[in-house]
């Protein structure tokens, strides 16, 4: 059934990109070929093995149990979190930070995620910074203070 | 002659003592990555990328580190495969079915050594195999005009959709996503804005390593999550650490056959290690005739799928360097990786960029035999890797992925949307997408819309132009029978065993 409903989104998605990619005029052109055709096939291309999902033998889909999956969404949130701190906290503060809840989502004690958290936060952060010259970001809290 | 000449040069850059601690670091990861279960070649490779691109490294050297973690990650699979029984990488089942056995007999320590002697063999016959075909299948290759270019694209892309996967249309949808999400951003040639949504950051596209990140890494944290389960207690290493000479003497045609057909194998585009490994596992078990102890613990079937998964791991870069098609999803990865250093491949890619072709050549050379030196005395070192929680290793992979994308331009919109692929990515893996075809369509997809576009202009429009050719046309006849090929193949089969049922 997903799958159906997941083929039937792309049909929508593929018709909806077609509409837009209709509108890709170049004001001038000197090629035969414009801008628009390539995603234009892709697009056709899409929507009809998209309707080949929702009407073709499907299998049924092993989604995780409830629980497992409360706690992927759950996961899921904590690392799009991760991405929307990661610049304004500052790559220690937001990794130790998510590493927390993380670490615990996979069975760590509390002690261990937080250990672990610390421990990484710090410790990759001198690595890349300090060690390989790949700038992190130090986030606003550390710019106050060190002016 | 001219060949051993550009191989002396690859040595000379290959050699330096920066490429030649680039490569240990690089084997020494690969085969960690290997062994996690869960985190394969591709994972390895995607995460190490963007590290190597914000390390400023120059692109020979970009390239060799991950070269070395490709070839490492491919010695490292096998060790979980035989102390857990759980492969640490998809070309490693086949190991885990004499591996596993061997190692329950108290032989786990020849069983890794005779592997690790196996993976070397396979790696150092596919390498020799590259410099004796690679140039001539370039050199063949450089007489491609834009329209046989796009056919043989399509060709990959074919390949890799009628082998991955159970479902065609799945393996299309998951090529044409990729394909589609390659058009957003401005239009090279007109200067049209395409699906950008008026959103600034998306006007240049939306970087590789994004994709990369997103698709083999915030999605297999995800799936982490829900395979979550207790791992056996990895099986002590004791007694012998070196297989004896009658096992070799048993093994070693074993090796040397598996070898030389996973190159074969592995330099078609689509069939993979995976593939590899099963087909040659399952010949030396016909071969082996009656007397043979495969699937109890035969030490031919721990060296058959080793030597074929390496060599076809090696083989399959000669598709991505000749022609500049890669075909699996690995190498699709290492042929992004190229291109932020805006290097082409294709075969003009031995002309003009030689120190590059036969620096990683060269390197592939050495990266194997460090991983053998590495594999047999150090292999305790490697086992102890087996014991990292996964609830350190995890928030490890999803800090080390944020750094990755976050140094490409420093912004948090692109880690959301690297987030949000990943989103996706696992909702496709769950609903058994293959996930090759995706990064593989995203990666050809501007050069395929290029060629296109410059094969009908050339023609002025004239759609007969891509079958106007007879290596066009050729090109045509092989995709429509790779893509539908294996499928009417394999219901035959299914058909024939319930006749005969």
């Amino acid at each position: 059934m997903s799958e159906r409903i997941f083929g039937g989104v792309l049909v929508l998605i593929s018709l909806v990109g077609l509409f837009i990619a209709r509108g890709f005029e170049a004001p001038f052109s000197y090629e035969p070929v414009g801008p628009k055709a390539f995603p234009m096939i892709v697009l056709a291309l899409l929507g009809l093995f998209a309707l080949a999902l929702v009407f073709g033998k499907t299998e049924k889909t092993a989604w995780a149990p409830g629980p497992v999956m409360q706690r992927i969404g759950l996961l899921f949130l904590v690392v799009l979190g991760y991405a929307l701190l990661f610049d304004r906290l500052g790559f220690v503060i937001a990794t130790a930070l998510v590493t927390l809840p993380v670490a615990r989502l996979f069975g760590a004690s509390w002690k261990q995620a937080l250990a672990s958290g610390v421990g990484l936060g710090i410790g990759l952060f001198y690595f890349f910074d300090r060690l390989l010259d790949v700038a992190l970001p130090t986030g606003l809290w550390l710019n106050a203070i060190t002016g | 002659m001219e060949t051993l000449t550009l191989l002396a040069q690859g040595f000379a850059v290959a050699a330096t003592p920066e490429n030649l601690m680039i490569a240990l670091i690089g084997c020494f990861l690969g085969t960690v990555v290997g062994l996690l279960p869960g985190l394969g070649p591709i994972n390895g490779v995607a995460i190490l990328l963007p590290i190597a691109f914000a390390m400023k490294l120059p692109p020979e050297s970009a390239l060799i580190l991950l070269c070395a973690v490709y070839a490492g990650c491919e010695y490292g699979g096998r060790i979980s495969a035989i102390l857990l029984n759980v492969p640490g990488d998809a070309g490693a089942v086949m190991t885990t079915l004499d591996g596993y056995p061997l190692a329950k007999k108290g032989l786990a320590g020849p069983a890794l050594s005779m592997s690790a002697v196996a993976s070397f063999t396979g790696a150092m016959v596919a390498t020799l195999g590259i410099v004796a075909f690679a140039p001539l299948l370039a050199e063949w290759a450089i007489a491609f005009g834009p329209a046989e270019y796009f056919v043989l694209m399509v060709l990959a892309l074919s390949c890799l959709g009628g082998l991955v996967g159970d479902s065609l249309p799945k393996a299309m949808i998951a090529c044409l996503i990729g394909l589609l999400l390659s058009t957003v951003g401005i239009d090279s040639n007109s200067g049209v804005y395409r699906f950008t949504f008026d959103m600034l950051h998306l006007a240049d596209g939306i970087p590789f390593i994004v994709i990369v990140i997103g698709l083999f890494a915030v999605s297999e944290i995800l799936l982490m999550l829900q395979g979550l389960h207790a791992n056996p207690e990895p099986i002590a290493l004791s007694g012998r650490m070196m297989f004896n000479l009658k096992e070799f003497m048993l093994a070693k045609w074993t090796m040397l056959r598996s070898a030389v057909a996973g190159f074969f194998i592995g330099v078609l585009p689509g069939a993979g290690a995976t593939i590899a490994s099963a087909m040659c596992y399952a010949s030396e078990r016909r071969m082996a005739g009656k007397d043979h102890q495969f699937g109890e613990g035969d030490m031919r079937g721990v060296a058959a799928p080793e030597a074929a998964n390496n060599a076809s791991a090696n083989g399959s870069l000669v598709p991505m360097l000749t022609l500049g098609v890669p075909g699996s999803g690995t190498t699709a990865v290492m042929m992004g990786a190229l291109t932020l250093y805006n290097i082409t491949p294709g075969p003009t890619l031995f002309q003009d960029q030689p120190v590059i072709v036969w620096g990683l050549i060269a390197s592939l050379f050495i990266a194997n035999v460090m991983l053998l030196v590495m594999n047999i005395p150090l292999i305790r070192v490697f086992v102890k890797f087996l014991s990292i929680p996964v609830w350190l290793l995890v928030p490890g992979v999803a800090a080390i992925s944020m750094v990755g994308v976050y140094a490409v331009h420093g912004n948090t919109f692109d880690l959301i949307v690297g987030v949000l692929v990943g989103a996706l990515g696992y909702a496709l893996r769950v609903m058994n997408f293959p996930i090759a075809p995706f990064i593989l369509g995203f990666v050809l997809g501007d050069m395929m819309e290029q060629n296109l576009r410059r094969a009908l202009s050339i023609s002025d429009g004239e759609i007969g132009v891509l079958f106007s050719s007879p290596i066009a046309i050729g090109l045509w006849v092989a995709a429509i029978a790779m893509l539908v090929g294996p499928r009417v193949a394999r219901m035959l089969d299914s058909r024939r065993a319930v006749a005969q049922a």
